[in-house]
C-alpha cells in the first residue's frame, strides 16, 4: 500500500512516460505504474487524497501532449504544411479531451481560452473553423496564444490541489456531456473529430475513475463497483466505432446517464457528496 | 480510411479483456498503456445533415398550439399526450433522422409547420422537403427532387383526405407510411401510432376573429375584404360553373375534399385556407412566396381578368380568411416548462398504469429536452455570453440533476420496479418544478432566451458551420 503511493510520487517526480528517451524505459516506468495501481486496488481503499495525487502524472502527461500538438501544429503552419498542421491540431486534441475531467471544473478560465465553444475565435476551435472549415494556415496568432494558454496550464497542473470530490465531479459531469448531442456533427464538425473527441473522453472518464475512485468503491461497495465498471464498458464499446455517423446515440445516453447516478450513489460510501454535474454550482 | 487508423490506435489500448472484477489489474493494465500519439488521417464533416441544412432550431417565435382538448378547458387525454410526445420523439423515426435528432416536430413545429426548414438536396427552397429523397430512406428514394411544402397539421381533422395529391383517405395510414416510408422508422405499435393520430386530430385552427358562422365574414370586416369575398364567390368568366368558393367551401373548412387541376402539375387536393397567413410557402411544391402571387396563378390560367383593384381586394379577402389569433408564441422558459409539464404529467401517469413504452418515451424525449434546454444557459465555454456565469451553472446543474432523477426512473421500471420508479418520480417532479424552472426563470436574461444573445451566439454558430466552400466566399 505504501509502496503502491510511494512508487506513483516517484514516478510524478521522476520521468513520466512521455518524456522518456526510448520506448522500452517507458514501458518499464508504465509497467511499475500498473502494478502499483493494481496492488492499490487489491489493497482496497486508498486513501482519496493520495489516489487524486497518482492521476496528477497522467494529466501532466495529457496536457504536455496538448502542449507538443500545438508546438507541432505552429511548426507545420510555418512550414506552410496544411495536412501536416491538420494532424498536429487533431492529435493535440487527444490529450486535451482526456484531460476534460480535470479542466472544465479546476481552470475554467483557460479552459474558456483553450477550448471556446461554440463561438470560437480562439483556441482549438477557433483554429478549426479556420483550418479545417477555411483550409487556411494563417492561424499563427491564434497557434501562439494555445501554445502559451496549454504552457501556463502544463506548469500550473503541478502544483494544483487535486481535492477528490472536485475530480468525482469532473467525471461525472464529463460522462454526462459525452451521452449529450451537443449538435449534428458534434462539437469538432469542422474537422470530423467529434468522435475521436468523444473516445479520449471516454478514456479520460475511465482513467480517472480506475486511478482515484475505483478501489475505494470496489471496497465499500463491490456490487456498485460492478455496476460502474460495467457502464464504463459498454460506453467504452458505443463510442468504439468508426464513423460518427453509426453512432448509438440512445444508448450512448442511456448508459452515460446511467454512469453518472451510479457515482451519484457510490458518492456517499466513500466519504465524499453526491457530484455536482456543473462546477462551480455546488 | 479515418476507421482503420483509429481502430489501430484503440486497438492498441482495448485489447481483449478476459473475465470480470478478478482481472481488474488487468484491465488498469490496458488503460494504462502510454498514450500513442498516433496520427489521425484528416477525414471530413461526420454530420448526418447535409452542410447548410437550416432547421430553424433557433427560432424566436414558435407556432403556437391550440390543442381542442385543452382550448374547451379541459386537460388533454392521455392519449393526446402520448402521441404529442411520440410526435417530438426521433426515437420513433429511423437512423438517420436520430441522429440529426429530428422528429415530426421538427417539420411540424408544435403541429403548424416550418417556413425555414431546408436542407440542402432534399429542398429547393426554405419550407420544402422532398419526402421521397434518398437522405432518411435509400429505398423510398424516386431518384427526382420533387420536395413538396411541408404542410401545417392545424384542422387536419377536417382536411381528409391526405397527402398534397390526396393519396390516402385515412390520417392513421398517412402517419404510419411518414414513420416507416419516409423516414424508415421501425413499425409504430398500434397504441403510438393512434396516440399520434389522436393528437393530430386534436391540433386546432387558430381562433379567427373575423370568420362568423359559415365561414363567412364578421361585422369586423373592411369594405376591401368585403369585395374580396364576393369575388371569392363570383363564377370564372370563362367558365362559369367555376369559382373560387366552388372549391374552397367557405363553410367547409374552405376545401372540398377533392383533388384539382388548376394548372401546378397535376392533381392535387384543395388546401385549405384557414390560418393560411402562416403557411406560406404556397402551393403543393412551395413555389409561391404569398398570396397575391396565388391570386395571380389563378388571374393568369383561368382567365379571371382581375383588375387591380379585384385583385387587392381578393388578396384583403384571403388574408382575413387565413388570418388566427396570436399565431406566434415568444420561446422562452415558460413555453419549455409548459411542455415539461404536458409530458411529466403523463409519465405520472404512465407510471401509474406500468406503461412500459410511454415511459421508455417520456424519459427519452424529456430526457433530449431537458438537455436542449441545458444548452440553452451556455457555460463558461461559451465567449458570446458574459454575466451570471454561477446562476447559468446553477440552473444547469438543476437540469442534469432532473435528466438524471429520470433516468432513474427509466432504470427501476426496467427492473420491474414501480415503486421504486413512483418515489423517484416525486424527486424528479420536486426537482423540475421546484429547483430547476425557478432557477431558470431567474437566469432567462443570460440566456440563449434573451433575443440579442440568441442572435449573436446563432450568427456565430452558422458562421463557424459553413463548409470550407462557403468560407472562402
Amino acid at each position: 500500500m505504501v509502496n503502491a503511493v510511494e512508487t506513483r510520487m516517484s514516478d510524478r517526480n521522476g520521468v513520466v512516460g512521455a518524456h522518456l528517451p526510448h520506448a522500452r524505459c517507458r514501458r518499464a516506468a508504465m509497467l511499475g505504474v500498473i502494478v502499483a495501481i493494481a496492488l492499490a486496488a487489491n489493497a482496497g481503499a486508498a486513501p482519496l487524497e493520495a489516489s487524486a495525487e497518482g492521476y496528477r502524472r497522467y494529466l501532466i502527461e495529457d496536457i504536455g501532449q496538448a502542449l507538443n500538438g500545438a508546438r507541432t501544429l505552429r511548426e507545420r503552419l510555418v512550414a506552410a504544411d496544411l495536412d501536416g498542421a491538420k494532424r498536429a491540431w487533431i492529435e493535440g486534441r487527444i490529450g486535451w479531451e482526456r484531460s476534460e475531467v480535470f479542466t472544465s471544473g479546476f481552470v475554467p478560465e483557460l479552459d474558456q481560452q483553450i477550448d471556446a465553444w461554440p463561438n470560437a475565435s480562439h483556441g482549438f476551435h477557433g483554429i478549426e473553423v479556420k483550418l479545417f472549415g477555411a483550409n487556411r494556415t494563417d492561424v499563427g496568432d491564434e497557434t501562439d496564444a494555445l501554445i502559451a494558454h496549454l504552457a501556463d496550464l502544463h506548469a500550473q497542473i503541478e502544483n494544483i490541489p487535486l481535492d477528490p470530490q472536485r475530480l468525482l465531479n469532473g467525471v461525472a459531469r464529463l460522462a454526462f456531456e459525452v451521452g449529450g448531442n451537443k449538435a449534428d456533427g458534434g462539437e469538432s464538425r469542422l474537422s470530423g473529430t467529434s468522435l475521436n473527441d468523444m473516445q479520449s473522453n471516454v478514456d479520460g472518464i475511465e482513467l480517472a475513475y480506475r486511478v482515484i475512485f475505483s478501489g475505494a468503491i470496489e471496497a465499500s461497495d463491490p456490487r456498485l463497483a460492478d455496476a460502474a465498471r460495467a457502464a464504463i464498458e459498454r460506453i467504452k464499446a458505443t463510442v468504439r466505432i468508426s464513423d460518427l455517423r453509426s453512432l448509438d446515440a440512445e444508448k450512448l445516453r442511456a448508459d452515460s446517464e446511467e454512469l453518472v447516478a451510479l457515482l451519484q450513489s457510490a458518492a456517499p460510501k466513500i466519504g465524499l457528496s453526491k457530484p455536482t454535474l456543473e462546477e462551480g454550482s455546488q | 480510411m479515418i476507421g482503420d487508423a483509429k481502430r489501430g490506435w484503440r486497438d492498441r489500448k482495448h485489447r481483449p479483456v478476459i473475465g470480470q472484477r478478478g482481472l481488474w489489474a488487468a484491465a488498469t493494465l490496458v488503460v494504462l498503456l502510454p498514450h500513442a500519439a498516433t496520427s489521425f488521417p484528416v477525414d471530413g464533416d461526420q454530420a448526418v445533415l447535409p452542410a447548410g441544412s437550416e432547421l430553424n432550431e433557433d427560432a424566436l417565435d414558435v407556432p403556437r398550439e391550440v390543442l381542442h382538448s385543452e382550448y374547451r378547458g379541459d386537460r388533454t387525454s392521455y392519449l393526446v399526450a402520448l402521441g404529442d410526445l411520440a410526435f417530438n420523439s426521433p426515437a420513433i423515426l429511423g437512423d438517420v433522422a436520430r441522429r440529426a435528432n429530428i422528429s415530426c416536430g421538427t417539420c411540424h413545429v408544435n403541429g403548424a409547420s416550418n417556413a425555414k426548414l431546408f436542407v440542402p438536396g432534399m429542398s429547393t427552397r426554405p419550407g420544402n422537403f422532398d419526402t421521397t429523397g434518398p437522405l432518411f430512406n435509400p429505398k423510398a428514394d424516386n431518384h427526382v427532387l420533387d420536395p413538396v411544402r411541408i404542410p401545417s397539421l392545424r384542422g387536419a381533422r377536417y382536411l381528409a383526405p391526405y397527402g398534397h395529391d390526396g393519396r390516402m383517405a385515412s390520417l392513421r395510414d398517412f402517419v404510419r407510411n411518414v414513420v416507416i416510408n419516409e423516414f424508415a422508422g421501425p413499425e409504430p405499435s398500434a397504441a403510438i401510432l393512434d396516440a399520434i393520430v389522436a393528437y393530430i386530430q386534436d391540433i386546432d385552427f387558430l381562433p379567427n376573429p373575423k370568420l362568423g358562422a359559415r365561414g363567412r365574414l364578421n361585422e369586423s370586416a373592411s369594405e376591401t375584404e368585403r369585395r374580396g369575398e364576393a369575388l371569392f364567390s363570383k363564377p370564372f368568366p370563362r367558365d362559369p360553373n367555376l369559382s373560387c368558393a366552388g372549391c374552397h367551401l367557405p363553410a367547409g373548412a374552405f376545401v372540398d375534399h377533392l383533388q384539382h387541376d388548376v394548372g401546378s402539375g397535376g392533381l392535387f387536393k384543395t388546401p385549405t385556407l384557414l390560418n393560411a397567413n402562416f403557411n406560406a410557402p404556397y402551393f403543393h411544391d412551395g413555389r409561391y412566396d404569398d398570396l397575391g402571387q396565388v391570386v395571380d396563378h389563378f388571374d393568369r390560367v383561368f382567365g379571371l381578368a382581375l383588375s387591380a383593384q379585384d385583385r387587392g381586394d381578393l388578396v384583403a379577402y384571403l388574408r382575413a380568411v387565413g388570418d388566427g389569433r396570436q399565431p406566434y408564441d415568444r420561446d422562452s422558459v415558460m413555453v419549455r416548462f409548459k411542455e415539461i409539464s404536458t409530458f411529466s404529467l403523463l409519465l405520472a401517469q404512465a407510471i401509474g398504469m406500468r406503461d412500459r413504452e410511454a415511459i421508455e418515451l417520456a424519459v427519452d424525449t424529456l430526457g433530449g429536452e431537458l438537455r436542449d434546454l441545458t444548452e440553452r444557459f451556455p457555460d463558461h465555454r461559451n465567449p458570446a455570453v458574459t454575466g451570471a456565469l454561477v446562476e447559468r451553472r446553477l440552473a444547469r446543474a438543476a437540469l442534469k440533476d432532473v435528466v438524471i432523477s429520470l433516468r432513474r426512473i427509466a432504470i427501476a421500471v426496467t427492473t420491474g420496479d414501480f415503486d421504486a420508479a413512483t418515489a423517484e418520480y416525486r424527486t424528479y417532479y420536486d426537482l423540475t418544478f421546484s429547483r430547476a424552472m425557478p432557477l431558470l426563470r431567474g437566469t432567462e436574461p443570460w440566456s440563449l432566451f434573451n433575443p440579442a444573445l440568441r442572435e449573436a451566439h446563432g450568427a456565430q454558430r452558422r458562421q463557424m458551420l459553413r463548409t470550407p466552400a462557403q468560407a472562402q466566399r
